[in-house]
């Protein structure tokens, strides 16, 4: 215990013998664990948008206009007995032509001329959107849906569900995943080098303190000690501004986000940001330790 | 009375200490010291020294030799004929091509790494350019010795101002290297080298650095601190020095042992 004060108060006096090196690793952490943690809070914000899209997926059966109501029947009760079906419901050609007045330009339902091209729909609500694939195949495969579709020479026509959405959604999202994993891992590799410099600078400027360590037997630990705790000492002062900073995002930027782009749903809970905070200290942490233990292997041969 | 520095002295008071140490200093005869007990403090055996940059010229070549508990020792040659080479192996900074090294009954040449520095703690070490901190006043100098093995604050309290006044530095304790004389500054290392009570203290060129008159003072406390028991070996190319103290002498000449003998004179080539 009275070493590991010693080791503090020996990494602090080296704080202040190299201040522009210590400065500039510290910042390096901090601006590293910054962008981290924005990655992280953006990390939420996509997922949340991708779990709110997958809420929506369903799929929509076009029935055929001269469909025995029976038939229909059928085939609704057949599609409700699947699994992962949620709810089914039917539109009918006029609430179709209703549903597509409401979201479209009016001028197209003019040149209709009263004539409804639209068909009647089976609405197929998913509870879990994974298995949309494996739902309209079994709808598809059924037989009375192959006589009342409206297309019968081609029953899978007939069926629209969100699939290429969801899947696009999954590759963006898997995208930006790798990106962000990659300038992680740069920005990690920047900060190592960082403390690696520092820390050998403070090696140089003791290397005469070392020399006589070494030869009244202080032990390797002993020597070591102080650089460590230096490491680890930039390490929890850029991650405790990288904290902070976040924090003030959280507070003040965010809901100025949320208000601008209201279809993000930015709303990421309390527990989320304790354990951005704690991944930022840990990987901080760590990134200081092998960072100083690195410079050590190379400059500190004891 | 005999002071130990290897076994330390709680009871007495450091002022005790000193004053009995001073005081029973001048009665003792060189004869009456003994010159050996028991086992060897320094074994070499066999030992042969080649550096890679030089493959065919030994640093040291196929040295042997054994030096006892209360010794005072001079190792002598010409630059390069050894003696740093010889240094730098006892305290296990370099081991040897082939051959064994036992230094307290303990083989530094199968030793492992983390215990080197514990072998080191029961060395002292002494070297011609002092090896101060600059910014540490010679409390703090020597202090530090003690507080990086992991003494604690009562001990380091008690244990420097004892061994500067040993060195007669006590009127110095907050001055700054720089502001010594480098007779002094000497004073200052020995009393970091023997503040923790190594049996053993290895002087590389103490005096190298020193006019002739406090050379003279160097060595007689190196002496003193020899009769308290401590084994003392003393690497230097000072004739004087030498002829006058008519102690063991070991010439090391290209890396060849020329010489070993008691009551020995600077002599290198045998």
């Amino acid at each position: 215990m009275a070493s590991f004060f010693y080791f503090l108060r020996e990494s602090f006096t080296g704080f202040s013998r190299n201040l522009s090196t210590a400065l500039g690793s510290i910042i390096t952490i901090f601006l590293s664990l910054l962008i981290i943690g924005i990655f992280m809070i953006g990390g939420y914000v996509v997922d949340n948008v991708a779990s709110s899209l997958e809420s929506e997926v369903s799929i929509t059966a076009f029935v055929s206009d001269d469909a025995s109501e029976a038939d229909i029947d059928t085939v609704e009760s057949y599609i409700r007995g699947l699994e992962g079906v949620q709810s089914v419901s039917f539109t009918t050609k006029d609430q179709a032509l209703e549903n597509f007045r409401q979201t479209s330009n009016s001028d197209i339902i003019d040149t209709l001329d009263g004539q409804n091209p639209l068909p009647a729909s089976i609405d197929v609500e998913l509870s879990d959107p994974q298995m949309v694939e494996q739902v309209a195949s079994q709808i598809e495969s059924n037989t009375t849906f192959q006589q009342i579709c409206d297309e019968p020479d081609n029953p899978a026509e007939s069926l629209k569900y969100g699939q290429q959405t969801v899947e696009r959604l999954f590759t963006l999202t898997n995208y930006v995943r790798y990106i962000s994993m990659a300038l992680v891992a740069l920005l990690i590799f920047i900060a190592l080098v960082f403390i690696n410099n520092t820390i050998r600078l403070a090696i140089l400027a003791r290397r005469k303190e070392i020399a006589i360590m070494r030869l009244v037997g202080a032990s390797n630990g002993f020597i070591r000690g102080p650089f460590l705790m230096e490491g680890a000492l930039h390490a929890v002062i850029g991650a405790a501004l990288a904290v902070g900073v976040l924090e003030l995002l959280r507070y003040l930027v965010l809901p100025k986000l949320q208000t601008a782009l209201m279809f993000l749903n930015f709303d990421i809970g309390p527990t989320a940001f304790l354990f951005i905070y704690v991944m930022l200290a840990v990987s901080g942490l760590i990134i200081g330790l092998i960072g100083s233990a690195f410079a050590m292997r190379r400059y500190l041969k004891v | 009375m005999t002071y130990d520095m290897s076994q330390g002295m709680p009871a007495y008071s450091a002022r005790q200490a000193t004053s009995q140490l001073s005081a029973a200093l001048p009665e003792l005869d060189i004869d009456d010291i003994p010159q050996s007990y028991g086992l060897p403090v320094i074994t070499f055996d066999h030992v042969t020294k080649i550096y890679p940059a030089q493959p065919n010229k030994p640093a040291l070549d196929d040295i042997s030799l054994e030096i006892f508990a209360g010794e005072f020792v001079f190792l002598i040659g010409h630059s390069g004929s050894g003696k740093s080479t010889f240094i730098r192996m006892l305290i296990r900074e370099i081991k040897p091509t082939s051959g064994t090294i036992k230094v307290a009954d303990e083989d530094l040449t199968t030793m492992r790494n983390w215990r080197v520095p514990y072998l080191r703690r029961n060395i002292g070490c002494v070297f011609q350019d002092f090896k101060l901190l600059p910014n540490k006043t010679v409390f703090e100098n020597v202090a530090f010795a003690l507080e990086v093995i992991g003494k604690s604050r009562h001990v380091i309290k008690t244990q420097v101002p004892e061994v500067l006044r040993l060195v007669g530095l006590q009127d110095k304790l907050n001055k700054r290297p720089d502001q010594l004389s480098g007779g002094e500054q000497q004073r200052v290392s020995i009393a970091r080298a023997i503040v923790n009570r190594p049996p053993l203290l290895i002087c590389d060129e103490p005096t190298g650095n020193l006019d002739p008159q406090t050379s003279r003072g160097i060595m007689d406390l190196l002496e003193r601190i020899n009769r308290t028991g401590t084994t003392v070996l003393v690497a230097t190319h000072d004739r004087e020095m030498v002829d006058n103290m008519r102690r063991r002498v070991i010439a090391l000449d290209r890396g060849v042992l020329t010489q070993d003998r008691e009551r020995g004179v600077y002599r290198v080539n045998g």
